[in-house]
């Protein structure tokens, strides 16, 4: 085990290097392990990790910051709401530049159309922040900053690896989200009035 | 914003891709994580193939268990706490020895400094040498910075214990080092 450390010299404990990487790749090994509990709990008549994504038995442990901050918004909206699809919005976010993003050339980013329509209803968003009870203004305005933090987290680890599709579809993912969740505080707002 | 909170806010949106079934985003998790799990198991098995062994089994049992996973602790936190509880499945057996902890609050020590530098491999070898009690709760808290309480549960044991084991380990590391135990 001592063939892991190199000569270095320390003077406290907590100096020691916490990350030891295993000698050999063991994500092959992990892979075909991963595999074969997906396999039994099929053959288990379990819902698999796959085929239960959708299902209500996952949505309590929304863990992505972005999904914390769409339940937040939508406790605030009320059961009733219904959000609106995101399907075929094309997503962009202002201020990538400053991440590093602006390095990206995809075609969302660059679509002047999105960009009106967030402009625009960011100005109508506003607006109805203003008219909330301070407790909720700041809940729903703490909400909405986590998911543009989370873009612009995503952004720039894309900025740093621009190739990645994963990254790619988290920043599109995440942007119609934020896309929603403005659009559910917007139409909140109407309802109400 | 801090590295951390990129870090950590980067997991979560992993974390959610891996939960929907993605693997490749869970192999990214791996990526970035396997190298502070490998070094937990490797301190606390004292060997290089169960500690692989280890690794995966904890990463197969993290994949299973991402539903469960709440965003309260880190998931670099929550990965740790089933490598430990894979390492201690593996020995077959009582982890520790339970101390007899009259006053825990005796045990309260800062963290553990030498007057002159150590060289890694002589320190890691006299952790090694502890024994597994004092050797668990020294690598928790002392290397990975875990609070008593987190060492505690993690471990199975008593935050008066976590605390007493780490003080004995303190003094027998000391004494080691000082006759130079290899």
């Amino acid at each position: 085990m001592t063939g892991q450390f190199f000569g270095r010299r320390v003077k406290r404990i907590d100096e020691l290097a916490q990350d030891l990487p295993p000698g050999r790749d063991l994500w092959p090994a992990i892979s075909a392990g991963i595999a074969q509990a997906i396999e039994a709990e099929k053959g288990a008549s379990a819902p698999t990790v796959a085929s239960s994504a959708g299902r209500y038995y996952w949505r309590p442990a929304s863990a992505l910051a972005a999904a914390v901050a769409l339940v937040a918004v939508g406790m605030w909206i009320g059961r009733a709401m219904t959000l609106p699809s995101g399907d075929g919005m094309v997503a962009s976010t202002p201020g990538a530049a400053e991440n590093g993003a602006a390095l990206i050339p995809t075609a969302w980013q660059r679509d002047e159309k999105y960009r009106e329509q967030r402009n625009a209803l960011l100005v109508e968003v506003q607006v109805r922040l203003q008219a909330m009870p301070a407790a909720e203004r700041d809940k729903v305005g703490a909400s909405l900053a986590t998911l543009r933090r989370s873009i612009g987290e995503i952004e720039a680890a894309l900025g740093r690896d621009p190739a990645n599709a994963l990254l790619q579809e988290l920043l599109v993912n995440s942007c119609q989200e934020e896309m929603r969740a403005l659009t559910a505080v917007r139409d909140a707002g109407s309802q109400e009035s | 914003m801090t590295k951390t909170d990129t870090v950590v806010g980067f997991d979560l949106a992993l974390i959610e891709r891996a939960r929907k079934g993605d693997s490749r985003a869970f192999e990214r998790l791996y990526r970035d994580h396997v190298g502070r799990v490998h070094g937990l198991c490797l301190r606390m098995t004292r060997n290089p193939d169960l500690a692989a062994d280890c690794v995966q089994d904890t990463f197969i049992k993290a994949w299973k268990a991402l539903p469960r996973f709440e965003a309260r602790s880190s998931f670099s936190t929550w990965l740790h706490r089933i490598a430990v509880n894979t390492v201690l499945e593996k020995r077959r057996g009582p982890a520790n020895a339970e101390l007899v902890v009259e006053d825990p609050t005796e045990y309260e020590e800062p963290v553990l400094s030498f007057d002159t530098p150590v060289e890694e491999s002589e320190l890691e070898a006299a952790i090694q040498s502890l024994p597994r009690g004092a050797q668990d709760a020294l690598v928790l808290c002392g290397v990975y910075g875990y609070e008593h309480s987190e060492a505690a549960s993690m471990l199975g044991i008593a935050v008066g214990t976590c605390k007493a084991q780490l003080h004995r380990a303190r003094g027998l590391l000391r004494d080691r080092l000082e006759r130079g135990v290899r």
